[in-house]
């Protein structure tokens, strides 16, 4: 019976110690950059880092070779200062400034570029993360510590775009196993405006201003990543004060913002597109048919009927509440030198004329209304989305009420992932909903629907996104890739996506936005990338973050503080009152028994 | 006693035994290419993909990939996260005591309210007492965790964290650090005991009812001792033996309410660590964290027979 | 003689009736369960089914209760009202479905592992030990993620995880009527497996059986709540558990929107009361060592 006595004083005594204790917890803290983060950093070694979440953190710690500018995305200074190539393209030479230093104060040089990228060249496990940008690399060599010279198979496009953090030789020589490297040894020695000082995975990483960083110090002290499950939460977390950054919100979240006090919304254009892939007819890369699309959808008048059915403002209004854009070619308005805005001859929403279409080339219509090939074949056709997206499952039900009304009957299968990508790859489809991020460089985006692309004869090793094959394409892709002149090449680029859009391996649906919000009371603004219209979180650089201002009020502490910490503490202490009291109160209960 | 431990220990291990192939072959009938997931929605050449296929093993065999496996699980390697890009074994020790910290303080919560009600509605049975907590028992009993979790999030504003373990802004020290972790767990416990709680009172509840009827109590009864000493000294006691080991035996009941309590709170455990591999999917993480919840959860049970075993001499006498 | 056996089990039928009408918490969850089921059934018949066409919803998304719309709007804009009333027949299809395949399963593995004893009923009872202690929602999520979606998946994942417990119920209850002499005289008669299983033991396991499956039931709606709230449902068939999920991953917390979480949520918590509360008055009438307890 002592144990119980001597549990409720200890309740008691918890009780008393910690209300009081609560108060004095407000210290004098620096200003702090707050940011939700929904997504996972999947790793900090930057060498295996895929997600958005952990290549952004690896920029704030690693300087690129090059970075993009704020303003427009154009290549300007990284690492390295000045470059030039040879005339065949297939040499490049950077030179690294004197004055660059990593966090430990030694500095940067040439020799660490040529670690970096030899490295990835030399150990296929460094490689997983952006060993594509190495891939066709010769030789990397620092002549000295200023200078280093890129030999290249073939010319390169993206060799001002080379997307790869330059970590320390110092350090990372020393790296046995870089599988197995977490590169969480705080605080991590890096190039970046900021230094990373604390890591709780799922929990939150800490980043420290790099007072000493060569562009300037950031205006601030501290960036902090607080990693929320969903977006939801992070967005009722931005309106309480717990975080002064949020991005990737549904139209939801972003409208249930508007107009709080302190808040300022910033809707982006994004870098994202959705489409639905028809499959015109899966092959692999020898031209043997594989997978079981069904034969109607090679006839590009079908393709185009079902492209003309489908009202994109409708789906745009409804489904993405507004917040996007009118899908055309596979780049984003966000990138201007290569979206394609008119497309020419355009195609406008024309239920009646897709009819005409079809009516007029054979596919006549059965007595239930469904249409039939000329082959005899009806069309209905399967239409996979994602289980993990809310916008397939909505959008499906558009697509499936659009398509019967010009015949065509659709059966919507929500999968998971995994099986769509089996589907996809295999060519098991007719219609798929697929969605891309896309580059400052259109490179990867349009290699994706290259012939080339398609699968080996065995049906595997394919990263085809559509099975096209179409010979003008192709022709314009190799033109497109060895022409280094920005407008000669962004008009190859439009031309490709003319093609494209004619030929509908599959149709653009919309470019999401991006919704993002922050603290206006806490921070004054931030730059956002390209300057018009552009985002402040996911840039292509950390503009956003480096270039936030604080203002007056940011030093102080929030209501996701102190204050809640009260609330808290005292919540914790009435539990443990509430259960001393019960225990003390039985032992009394016990006694007065006892004695009778 | 002895060849029961034996026997007891021996069907554990076989039923350890059968998790960890069921592990294997479960997550192996699943349709698609694990280097397709891993690298999807990211520019990567054939050579690229057939060097990831190596490094996972998959140009091998299955019988090949089996034994692979077994000898890794023997060795508590459990295979490589697509997602984290890291052993799946790091990944759940480093989320495991989040997990045990809220699961433990809930079931511990749990129990002290569902036993002290179901004594109180045992002895006043058919009480308004009695019935008001039966009932408030059963309507908790029959709500989805996660919905009692949104709902209390919802309603209580302001005043509790959204999710997670603490605020990165917290002094380190150990104090403010604690209170901190104290009060992100408010919510997360009280939505968990509420569902759970329900279960030990009906137990203690029924079991006390039958031990109030048997023959020795009625003779205590008889014998002129008080109502009150009787129950004390002799009912609660029989009654709560039986009952405390069942809290063991629903274990599994604990493990999925702890799967959707995190996932509604982002509370960074184990629960939530299969939320995230289930939405990859990563399968070696799905994987990894189903083998070892079953584990943990057959592990607490052989305990929790041995200890049954150990404190009720007549078990023991038998 | 058949004809007096009948006369007995109707009388018998009658009496366990009366009992349990005498249990108000049994016959206010039965009149609650009619009630539900009745509305589930005649939804096609009193509300326009063109109002769950996301395509043509009527509303504006996350609209507050108004005349309109009783429970407001969703966060496609159709009524959270209409959705909440198909909702049940998925939920109650789903539940019951499972049920009756655990059930199954349970009854033939308890009958099979008492009936023939030895070396099947050691192997069956290990077998049942096992799924038994196993958590039975990681199974059910690893069932679910590994199958293709749909209803059908999830029906089989609650089937196959549900069962031990009514095994090991259906078990000692075979063991106990087995034990009785007229089985030993039925099969001193000659009488084979099916005819002492057919004819004596099911009879004799059948009432338990069926309290278990009100119970089962129950168990069943939550855990499809909580799989399609983990996202492991089909989402183009309309739920409970996949309202709930929409709210969730829609943003129903943020939004304040509590006409959307409660509806579905509570239809759970009434459903899965009323069966738990059958169950229990069930189990009370039939299980003669209750009796007088409640």
């Amino acid at each position: 019976m002592g144990v119980r006595r001597r549990i409720g004083a200890v309740g008691a005594v918890v009780g008393l110690v910690v209300l009081p204790c609560a108060a004095p917890a407000q210290a004098q803290s620096p200003i702090t950059l707050r940011v939700a983060i929904t997504q996972q950093v999947d790793s900090l070694n930057p060498f295996l880092s895929i997600t958005q979440a952990g290549t952004e953190v690896g920029r704030l710690m690693y300087d690129y070779l090059t970075a993009y500018s704020q303003a427009d995305q154009r290549p300007v200074e990284g690492v390295a200062d000045e470059w030039e190539s040879s005339d065949d393209k297939l040499t490049w030479t950077f030179h690294v400034p004197d004055g660059k230093k990593w966090s430990d104060g030694k500095p940067v040089t040439a020799k660490d570029v040529a670690f970096t990228y030899n490295l990835m060249m030399r150990d296929p496990v460094a490689a997983t993360a952006n060993g594509s940008f190495t891939a066709e690399f010769d030789s990397v060599t620092a002549t000295d510590d200023r200078t280093v010279v890129i030999r290249t198979k073939a010319p390169q496009a993206t060799m001002l775009a080379l997307d790869i953090p330059i970590v320390p030789e110092h350090v990372w020589s020393a790296v046995q196993n870089i599988g197995e490297y977490q590169n969480e040894a705080v605080p991590v020695v890096g190039s970046g405006p900021f230094v990373l000082t604390e890591y709780r995975a799922n929990e939150f990483i800490r980043l420290t201003a790099n007072k000493d960083y060569w562009r300037g110090a950031p205006k601030y002290d501290e960036l902090v990543f607080t990693y929320y499950k969903t977006v939801d939460a992070a967005a009722q977390a931005l309106s309480r004060g717990e975080v002064d950054l949020v991005n990737r919100m549904g139209p939801a979240q972003f409208d249930s913002l508007k107009g709080k006090e302190g808040i300022t919304l910033n809707k982006a254009n994004g870098r994202r597109f959705n489409e639905i892939v028809i499959n015109p007819g899966a092959a692999t890369k020898t031209g043997e048919p594989i997978g079981d699309g069904h034969p109607a959808l090679k006839d590009v008048v079908v393709r185009r009927a079902i492209a003309q059915a489908i009202d994109l403002d409708e789906i745009i209004e409804k489904v993405n509440g507004g917040y996007a854009q009118r899908g055309t070619g596979l780049i984003p308005p966000v990138f201007p030198d290569f979206h394609l805005d008119k497309p020419n001859p355009e195609r406008v929403y024309d239920p009646a004329a897709a009819n005409k279409a079809l009516d007029d080339t054979g596919y006549r219509r059965n007595a239930e209304g469904t249409r039939v090939s000329p082959e005899g074949r009806e069309l209905e056709l399967r239409l996979i989305g994602h289980a993990s997206r809310a916008y397939d499952e909505q959008t499906g039900e558009f697509v499936k009420r659009f398509l019967a009304d010009i015949g065509i009957v659709v059966d919507v299968q929500i999968v998971s992932d995994n099986q769509l990508n089996e589907s996809t790859t295999a060519g098991t489809f007719d219609l798929a909903f697929s969605g891309w991020g896309t580059n400052p460089d259109p490179e990867s985006i349009l290699s994706l629907h290259t012939c080339a692309q398609r699968p080996n004869a065995d049906g595997k090793g394919g990263t085809t996104d559509t099975f096209f094959c179409d010979a003008e394409y192709d022709a314009l892709y190799a033109q497109q890739k060895a022409e280094f002149d920005l407008a000669k090449r962004s008009e190859i680029v439009k031309r490709m996506q003319q093609r494209f859009y004619d030929q509908v391996p599959s149709v653009v649906l919309g470019y999401d936005n991006a919704l993002e919000a922050y603290r206006s009371d806490k921070f004054a603004g931030f730059p956002l990338q390209p300057e018009k219209g552009g985002v402040i979180m996911a840039q292509n650089g950390v503009w956003g973050y480096y270039g936030a201002t604080p203002t007056d009020n940011a030093g102080r502490s929030s209501s996701g503080g102190s204050t809640a910490l009260v609330i808290g503490g005292g919540a914790g202490a009435l539990v443990v009152l509430v259960g001393g009291a019960w225990l003390v109160s039985r032992r009394r209960g016990a006694s007065a028994g006892e004695r009778e | 006693m002895i060849g029961h431990l034996a026997r007891k220990l021996g069907g554990a291990l076989a039923s350890l035994v059968f998790v960890v192939v069921l592990g294997f072959f479960l997550f192996r009938v699943i349709p698609g290419d694990p280097v397709v997931a891993m690298t999807r929605g990211r520019p990567v050449g054939s050579a690229q993909i057939a060097d990831l296929r190596a490094r996972l093993g998959l140009d091998k065999s299955l019988g090949e990939q089996f034994l692979d496996y077994l000898v890794n699980a023997a060795r508590g390697d459990l295979g490589t996260s697509y997602v984290y890009n890291r052993p799946v074994a790091d990944l759940i020790g480093e989320r495991l005591w989040p997990t045990v910290l809220l699961v433990g303080t809930a079931t511990a919560l749990a129990v002290v309210v569902g036993l002290w009600l179901g004594i109180r509605g045992a002895w006043r049975r058919g009480s308004r007492f009695d019935r008001v907590s039966t009932g408030v028992a059963l309507t908790q009993w029959a709500m989805p965790t996660f919905w009692l979790g949104m709902l209390l999030s919802m309603a209580t504003g302001d005043l509790f964290p959204t999710g997670g373990m603490r605020y990165p802004d917290t002094p380190p020290d150990f104090l403010s650090q604690s209170l901190d972790v104290a009060h992100h767990m408010v919510l997360p416990v009280i939505t968990m005991v509420a569902v759970v709680y329900a279960q030990y009172l009906l137990v203690m509840r029924s079991s006390l009812l039958e031990e109030m009827h048997a023959d020795y109590l009625v003779t205590a009864r008889a014998k002129g001792l008080r109502d009150d000493l009787v129950r004390r000294r002799h009912a609660v006691p029989n009654a709560l033996l039986p009952t405390v080991t069942l809290v063991f035996l629903h274990l599994g009941l604990v493990v999925s309410g702890a799967i959707t309590v995190e996932t509604v709170f982002s509370w960074p455990g184990l629960g939530l660590l299969t939320y995230e591999a289930l939405t990859g999917p990563d399968l070696p993480l799905l994987q990894g964290t189903f083998v070892v919840l079953a584990g943990a959860v057959i592990t607490m049970n052989v305990l929790a027979d041995l200890v049954y075993r150990v404190l009720d001499p007549r078990v023991r006498a038998a | 003689m058949t004809a007096i056996v009948w006369e007995r089990r109707r009388a018998a039928a009658w009496a366990t009736w009366r009992e349990f009408a005498s249990h108000r918490g049994g016959l206010v969850g039965l009149l609650g369960l009619g009630a539900i089921a009745l509305l589930a059934l005649l939804a096609p018949l009193l509300t326009d089914q063109t109002g769950l066409d996301v395509t043509r919803a009527p509303g504006r998304p996350f609209e507050p209760p108004s005349g309109e719309f009783w429970l407001g709007t969703d966060n496609t804009g159709r009524s959270v009202l209409l959705l909440t009333w198909w909702g049940t027949r998925v939920s109650l299809v789903v539940g019951l479905s499972a049920t009756v395949l655990s059930v199954l399963i349970g009854t033939l593995v308890g009958v099979a592992a008492a009936h023939f004893g030895g070396w099947t009923s050691a192997l069956l009872m290990r077998f049942t030990d096992f799924f038994l202690v196993l958590p039975s929602l990681v199974l059910a999520i690893a069932l679910s993620t590994v199958l293709p979606r749909g209803l059908g998946t999830i029906v089989l994942a609650i089937g196959a995880t549900s069962w031990p417990a009514t095994a090991r119920l259906v078990r000692a209850q075979t063991l106990a009527v087995e034990a009785r002499p007229f089985i030993e005289r039925a099969k001193a008669l000659g009488g084979g497996h099916a005819h002492v299983i057919g004819k004596h033991v099911l009879p004799a396991v059948l009432p338990l059986v069926f309290v278990n499956t009100t119970l089962t039931v129950a168990g069943a709606i939550i855990a499809e709540s909580t799989l399609s709230f983990l996202g492991l449902g089909d989402p183009t068939q309309i739920s409970w558990g996949s309202m709930l999920h929409a709210a969730n991953v829609h943003g129903a917390v943020s939004q304040r929107a509590w006409w959307f979480l409660v509806p579905p949520g509570l239809g759970v918590v009434l459903v899965v009361l009323a069966f738990t509360m059958c169950g229990r008055a069930l189990e009370t009438v039939l299980n003669p060592r209750l009796k007088g307890e409640r």
